[in-house]
C-alpha cells in the first residue's frame, strides 16, 4: 500500500502545481497552496507509520502550523487588496514586475 | 483496512481535482474542505491520531472557515473555465502525469525507502517506535490499525514526548512564528490603511477614520493608479 500512498501525494501535489499555473482567482491558488501541503503532509504521515516512527508526526504538525499561519497572512493580503478597490485576479495584480 | 485506505485515496484524488476544477470559488473551497478531512481519516488509518485531530481542528475548523468567510466577504466572480488549448493547462497535465509516473515508478522499485526493511531488523527502524513490535505479519507495514498496541504506548503521548524533549526548539519557534502572522493580519487587515495612518497631511482629507471600506477604497483611484504595496508611505 506505501507505493499508493507515495502516488497518492505526489497527484495532490501536482494537482496544487496545476491549480496554481491555471486558475487566476487567489483564493483558489491558496486553496491549490494548501492542497500541495497537505500531499506533503500525507507524505510525511505515510513515511511514518512505514518506518514505525513519530518523527514524520511532528515534521508534519509543524507543516499544519506552518500553514495555518501563511493563510492567515495570505488572506489578510487579499483582504487589503479587494479594500484599496483592485480586482481579485493574479494576473492583473502585477505591479511587482514593473 | 487496505481496502479502505485504497477508497480513501482514491475519494482524496477526485476530491483534489475539484478544488482545481471546480467553477465556483465556494465549489473549491467545498472540495477542499472534503479534501482535508478525507486526509485526516488517512491520518488515522495510519496510525497518527494526534494528526487526524489537529487535522480536523486546525484545517476543516479553522483554516477552511477563515477561507469560506473571507469568500463571502470578498465575493469572487466566477471565472471562464481554463481552455483545453490553453498551454498552462497543457503543461499542468502534462506535470501532473510526469510527477505520479515518476513517483509511483521510483516507490515500485524502491528508489525512496528500503523495501527489504522489515520490522525484525531494527536497524532500519528510526526513531521512537509505537508499542512492541509485532511478528512477521507486521501490522505496521500492511497498513493495519492495531489499536491495542497504540493504545499501549499511546500516540499523544509518544507524538508530545518527541515535540517537548527533541523537537522543543522548533516548537517554541512554531509559537512565535504564530504570533507574527496573528500580529502581520491585524495589522494588514486594519480599517484605516497606513497610508492614510501616517502620511495622512499628504492626502486630501478624509471623512473619518471609521469610514466604510467601500468609501475607503474610492480614494486611491482618486488620486490616481496607487500601488498595491502601501507600506513604507
Amino acid at each position: 500500500m506505501f507505493p499508493y500512498i507515495l502516488l497518492t501525494a505526489g497527484f495532490l501535489f501536482a494537482v496544487g502545481v496545476l491549480g496554481v499555473l491555471i486558475r487566476r482567482n487567489p483564493l483558489v491558488v491558496f486553496m491549490s497552496i494548501e492542497l500541495m501541503l497537505n500531499a506533503v503532509n500525507l507524505v510525511l504521515v505515510g513515511y511514518s507509520s512505514y518506518l514505525n516512527s513519530e518523527e514524520g508526526q511532528i515534521f508534519a504538525f509543524m507543516v499544519i502550523v506552518v500553514a495555518a499561519a501563511e493563510v492567515v497572512v495570505g488572506l489578510g493580503l487579499l483582504t487589503r487588496v479587494f479594500r484599496i478597490g483592485r480586482e481579485l485576479d493574479v494576473d492583473d495584480l502585477d505591479e511587482m514586475q514593473q | 483496512m487496505n481496502g479502505l485506505l485504497m477508497a480513501l485515496l482514491i475519494l482524496v484524488a477526485v476530491s483534489a481535482l475539484g478544488v482545481v476544477f471546480a467553477p465556483q470559488t465556494i465549489y473549491s473551497a467545498l472540495s477542499l474542505v472534503v479534501t482535508v478531512g478525507l486526509l485526516a481519516v488517512i491520518f488515522l488509518v495510519l496510525n497518527a491520531q494526534f494528526l487526524f485531530a489537529v487535522q480536523l481542528i486546525v484545517y476543516a475548523g479553522a483554516v477552511m472557515v477563515l477561507f469560506v468567510f473571507i469568500i463571502a466577504l470578498l465575493d469572487p466572480a466566477s471565472e471562464e473555465r481554463a481552455r483545453l488549448t490553453d498551454p498552462r493547462l497543457v503543461l499542468g497535465v502534462l506535470a501532473i502525469a510526469g510527477i505520479c509516473a515518476a513517483v509511483f515508478i521510483a516507490a515500485r522499485n524502491g528508489v525512496t525507502y528500503d523495501t527489504s526493511c522489515t520490522h525484525q531488523a531494527v536497524s532500519c527502524m528510526h526513531g521512537y517506535r509505537v508499542g512492541s513490535g509485532g511478528g512477521a505479519a507486521d501490522p505496521y507495514h500492511t497498513f493495519g490499525f492495531p489499536a491495542a498496541q497504540v493504545n499501549a504506548a499511546g500516540n499523544v503521548q509518544t507524538v508530545a514526548n518527541q515535540l517537548f524533549h527533541t523537537y522543543v526548539l522548533p516548537f517554541e519557534i512554531t509559537s512565535l512564528l504564530l504570533l507574527v502572522a496573528a500580529i502581520g493580519a491585524v495589522y494588514l487587515t486594519r480599517r484605516t490603511s497606513t497610508a492614510t495612518g501616517r502620511g495622512g497631511a499628504a492626502r486630501p482629507a478624509r471623512p473619518a477614520p471609521d469610514d466604510l471600506p467601500r468609501e475607503s477604497a474610492e480614494a486611491p483611484r482618486e488620486t490616481g493608479e496607487r500601488p498595491l504595496v502601501t507600506g513604507g508611505r
